[in-house]
């Protein structure tokens, strides 16, 4: 026993020597010293420049004091900020154990060199070698460093029993090793952790071999001496943006005298709006787990920082990954919509949202059951629907009602045309986009399509065109490469052999046909509104064209020829300078409530697995309905 | 800098820890290509034979029980299943699996997924041969503020950090890097600079665009550095499709961060645009420069610190004709700090540069290892090199091209000669993703039925 304890305490005498050596690396042949032996090979971070968020509560412990005496680690560590260590007092490894011993000796020293810390500070090392490491041994190891006003204590265990349980929580694996016989030896394999500890007993840092050094022990130890004490783990959130938000019963109010511009909203009459109908369905528009596998919400594709549309994405991307062939259309003033899709497939609301809901493609779910076991699953939707939907509560068409609800809020006008062209408000919007409209209305034939009333404006006549962009997209001839702008300025001509062997079959698109199978309405979609279009590029129905004035030129080529092509539709003939009034007329259809819009979908919660609620992973059999 | 925490034991022990610099001399008496150099530095390592590799496994719809899976193949020349899957553990659902990381003290492997943003935990210590699905962190999202696209889990002392690819508002590229304890707890949120909200950093460059990827640290420079991808509408999208998408090619990174590691405050962001990926960082410390590649505009970068601690980014070298979009995607650094393999996804190549120049890289060797391959794992000596070929469940090849193997070869330093390999699509499996190193010895045991110990291979 005794020869032990000379070993390491000649072991420890070996290192103090050491530390007039150079310290340096670079060399493959000899070991170097770990930074805690030298100076610092940076500037540490200044007090109080960075947190140290609490990493979990340091666990408590029964362990030996140097007199052999049972104590609780939380009486060692008293009210101090505590440096915490796990060693073997005959270990060894030079940048192991006897590296803690030596890092925590020079903070003793800075202990005793300043008051803030010496008050402050308590130096803990713990044995996990109870059978060699008595208090008898610990007192003797404890001997070399009881000099001076800094506290360092040396404790150990009474059995390997005892040891177990504060090995684990502190998550310190040791191995005694083997030799070839397969007889245990004196040496242990551990990873080397130094823990610092606050007075609320919360770990606020975990030291390793590479930065164990007395400059960002001390400095971490002021900045958590400077800093309120954490009490629970802070969570960062996401930055919004909500400077003027509205709630739902402000949402409502607006539909009550609609923005100037815009007529009254239809609703229908079994689902009158309310602001908890509002409340309910912008919590399910924003709640990823409705799809099968919890990733994808309504808020994914219509985003409201990106006009309620995807300004990143031509046409959309579904669960796991699957190709939907269209531009995901904007939900600003869609309640005023008469045909929904851009095939005009749907024709309320309340069911429009079991396409998606449904599709494969889109949130992936299996069954209508699966959907509404999952909802009731959900904890944080208990009762809404029966406060929403007292007579009925939560069914098929009422999930619909709700969101419909929510979407017919998103009415946007008071554009500076809608102060301009409504209120007589002169200065409103630029020469430039007086002659465009005056285009817009005329030689341009847009309001052909886009509708402009005499008291208020949807801009679009809730009918189907074909404009030749699906006839191109179906029957055009593929090039043999390809422009692709691989970074800002970089445009590779890739070979369209290329991009096939990575590309999937993309699906047929051919509109309108679709759902009446007449071939006359091959390649038809619906005519957009252009409020907010400034806002939802890329456009058309399939998000080919990025700018408003490739649209506008697009049409003043006269579209794509094909046997179907709307008779509206023909060479324009416009000049460069009608083409820039056109685009600045079309930039003045931005409502004036679009930031409070967004600030209000901004500040809904985003429904995400986990917390109070359950995860809803696993579909509930449905009650009977 | 050199930190052999670990003992080493008599016998089996053949791996030693590192922390931020060389291993001790006697453990590297042949310093050599390894994928084992790509991990934390605050790992333990294993510098023998490894007896598994543990494969990261996307499910395939329709292929077997179409679930992702971790794959543990046994790769002991020794063993008697050398050579064959020794175990797979499916996890539930498709999550598009990605990239995997253990713990520091190597005893828990963390399999992170990029769609449904779950972590799985499995335990590799108690059974090497056996990993074991021990929990399963289902609230990411939720708990880190809206970080979407878990990628990197690497190991930092007693706690991962987790790198983000998008967030839960819009799925585009703006993302975070988020801290767990080994424990699994959640402790913080550090997004990432933008030119909205630079969090402190300095725009050196054009960009500042907030997007994520791969993460590494320099410990004894206190630096952390990140690279950055794109966000989840791209990552999960049909690869052609998204070529045809002008808006949707705008919209990968073009940046890396230098971050303060110690505080985790980003203080640089470079330009490094094209989509730089994979981060490796060399291992001599007097080598302050890590290697990353950008897969759209095929470069090698170099990213360096200068005399006055300044860093910068330069491309330093073309990978292949970048004209084809060859989409250079894992690579790995010797270390030594001489040679980077490069492995191209589009031709299947695999691309041995010398970097003994780091501003003059020379491809040395190339070899196809496939129709598509995506990553390349090597053992410590050098001597052995593992192959597999997913990129993304929408991104790889379509029809006949779309192989889905492991492959292992032996490296003589001229040639790869193939051991083995393992069609996943045939055995049912789903596409095979990222590899990492399992030994008996790392947890002071020896291999039933063989000796595994550092002479084997000497």
């Amino acid at each position: 026993m005794k020869a032990s304890i000379a070993m390491a305490g000649g072991l420890f005498s070996l290192l103090l020597a050491a530390t007039g050596l150079a310290y340096a690396g670079g060399d493959n042949a000899t070991p170097a010293l770990a930074p805690g032996y030298g100076a610092l090979g940076f500037v540490p971070p200044a007090v109080g420049s960075y947190e140290l968020p609490a990493l979990k509560m340091a666990p408590n412990g029964n362990v030996l004091d140097e007199s052999g005496k049972q104590v609780s680690l939380y009486q060692v560590f008293g009210d101090k900020i505590v440096v915490f260590s796990f060693i073997y007092s005959t270990c060894g490894d030079v940048n192991g154990c006897p590296l803690a011993t030596f890092v925590l000796n020079r903070l003793k020293k800075r202990m005793d060199a300043d008051p803030e810390l010496g008050a402050n500070v308590r130096l803990v090392t713990i044995s996990f070698d109870p059978e060699h490491d008595t208090p008898a041994v610990m007192r003797l190891y404890a001997a070399n460093f009881k000099d001076g006003a800094g506290q360092w204590r040396f404790l150990t265990t009474a059995s390997q029993q005892q040891l177990r349980p504060i090995l684990d929580s502190y998550g310190q694996r040791i191995q005694r090793e083997v030799d070839a016989s397969g007889q245990a030896t004196n040496t242990f394999s551990h990873v080397l952790r130094v823990f610092l500890i606050d007075r609320q007993r919360q770990i606020r840092n975990i030291y390793a071999v590479s930065f164990l050094h007395p400059d960002l022990v001390v400095n971490d130890i002021k900045t958590i001496l400077r800093a309120p004490p954490i009490i629970a783990r802070s969570s960062s959130k996401v930055a919004t943006s909500a400077a003027t938000k509205y709630s739902p019963a402000k949402l409502l109010a607006r539909l009550q005298t609609p923005p100037l511009g815009l007529p009254p909203m239809p609703v229908p009459a079994d689902n009158a709006l309310s602001p908890i109908k509002v409340a309910l369905g912008r919590k399910l528009f924003f709640d990823r787990r409705l799809s099968l596998n919890q990733t994808v919400s309504c808020a994914m594709c219509h985003i409201p920082q990106q006009g309620f549309t995807n300004n990143e994405l031509a046409t959309s991307v579904g669960i796991e990954g699957r190709t939907v062939r269209r531009n995901a259309p904007t939900l600003y003033n869609v309640g005023y919509k008469q045909r929904l899709f851009h095939d005009g497939r749907e024709t309320a609301l309340r069911r429009q949202i079991w396409g998606p809901l449904l599709n494969h493609n889109e949130m992936g779910n299996v069954a209508v059951g699966q959907i509404i076991g999952k909802i009731r699953s959900l904890q944080d939707y208990s009762n809404q629907f029966d406060q929403a939907f007292p007579t009925r509560g939560l069914d098929m068409e009422t999930l619909g009602m709700a969101i419909a609800s929510y979407e017919r809020t998103l009415v946007s006008g008071n554009s500076p045309f809608d102060r301009w062209y409504y209120g007589g408000e002169k200065g409103a919007v630029s020469q430039s986009a007086k002659r465009g409209f005056g285009l817009f209305s005329g030689k341009a034939g847009c309001s052909a399509c886009h509708s402009v009333g005499k008291r208020h404006a949807l801009f679009t006549d809730q009918r189907l065109h074909n404009t030749g962009i699906g006839y191109a997209r179906s029957m055009a001839i593929e090039p043999p490469t390809r422009k692709v702008e691989v970074a800002p300025g970089v445009v590779l001509d890739v070979a369209t052999s290329i991009m096939r062997s990575v590309s999937g079959q993309a699906p047929a698109d051919l509109g309108l046909y679709e759902v009446t199978q007449d071939p006359a309405d091959r390649w038809k979609y619906t005519t957009p509104t252009l409020r907010n279009i400034a806002l939802t590029a890329p456009y058309m129905h399939d998000g080919s064209l990025p700018t408003l004035r490739d649209v506008i030129e697009f049409y003043n080529r006269g579209g794509v020829a094909n046997e179907e092509l709307d008779t509206r539709i023909h060479p324009l003939h416009l000049r460069q300078q009608e083409i820039d009034d056109l685009v600045a007329f079309l930039s003045t259809l931005t409502g004036d409530d679009v930031g409070a819009l967004v600030g209000d979908a901004s500040s809904a919660p985003i429904g995400d697995p986990g917390g109070a609620a359950t995860d809803g992973g696993v579909p509930q059999v449905t009650r009977a309905e | 800098m050199i930190k052999a925490r670990w003992k080493r034991g008599i016998g089996a022990a053949l791996f030693v820890a590192m922390a931020g610099g060389l291993t001790a001399g006697a453990l590297l008496s042949s310093p050599a290509v390894a994928d084992e150099t790509c991990q934390s530095p605050y790992m333990a390592k294993i510098v023998g034979q490894e007896d598994f590799v543990y494969v990261w496994t996307l499910g395939v719809e329709g292929v077997g029980d179409g679930q992702d899976k971790l794959v543990t193949v046994s790769v002991n020349p020794k063993s008697s299943s050398f050579g064959k899957v020794v175990s797979s553990v499916s996890v539930g659902g498709r999550n598009e699996a990605h990239h995997s990381g253990f713990t520091d003290d190597r005893r828990f492997l963390w399999a992170a997924s990029l769609d449904t943003n779950k972590i799985f935990v499995f335990d590799v210590h108690s059974n090497p041969a056996k990993p074991k699905l021990t929990k399963t962190i289902k609230d990411f999202v939720r708990k880190s503020g809206g970080v979407v696209g878990p990628h990197t889990t690497y190991a930092l002392p007693g706690r991962m950090m987790i790198t983000g690819l998008s967030n839960n508002k819009d799925h585009g590229g703006r993302t975070a890097l988020v801290e767990y304890t080994n424990d699994g707890k959640y402790v913080s949120t550090h997004w990432m600079p933008t030119d909205q909200n630079l969090h402190g950093a300095k725009k050196t460059g054009k960009y500042a665009d907030g997007y994520g990827y791969d993460v590494r640290a320099l410990p004894r420079l206190n630096v952390m550095i990140t690279s950055s991808f794109t966000g989840w509408s791209n990552y999960m999208m049909d690869f052609g499709k998204m070529l045809g998408d002008k808006e949707a090619m705008k919209r990968f990174g073009n940046t890396m961060v230098v971050w303060d590691l110690h505080t985790r405050k980003p203080k640089e962001v470079l330009d490094v645009p094209g989509a730089p990926l994979e981060v490796r960082c060399a291992w001599n410390p007097n080598h302050n420069y890590c290697f990353t590649t950008t897969a759209l505009t095929s470069k090698i970068w170099l990213v360096y610190m200068d005399e006055k601690n300044k860093w910068h980014a330069k491309a330093v070298a073309d990978i292949g004709d970048p004209s084809k979009v060859p989409l250079p995607v894992d690579i790995s650094i010797s270390s030594d700090d001489s040679h980077l393999w490069v492995n191209t996804f589009m031709d299947g190549n695999t691309r041995l540069f010398d970097v003994s120049d780091p501003f003059h890289p020379k491809m040395v060797f190339e070899k196809q290892i496939g129709s598509q391959v995506n990553m390349v794992s090597s053992s410590w000596d050098g001597k052995r090199l593992y192959f597999t070929t997913s990129l993304l469940s929408n991104w790889d090849k379509k029809g006949k091209a779309d192989e889905q193997f492991f492959k292992a070869y032996d490296w003589d330093g001229r040639q790869l000669k193939e051991q083995f390999a393992i069609d996943f699509m045939k055995a049912k499996l789903g596409r095979p993703h990222q590899m990492r190193f399992g030994a008996y010895s790392l947890y002071a045991e020896k291999a039933p039925n063989s000796q595994t110990t550092l002479a084997d291979r000497r």
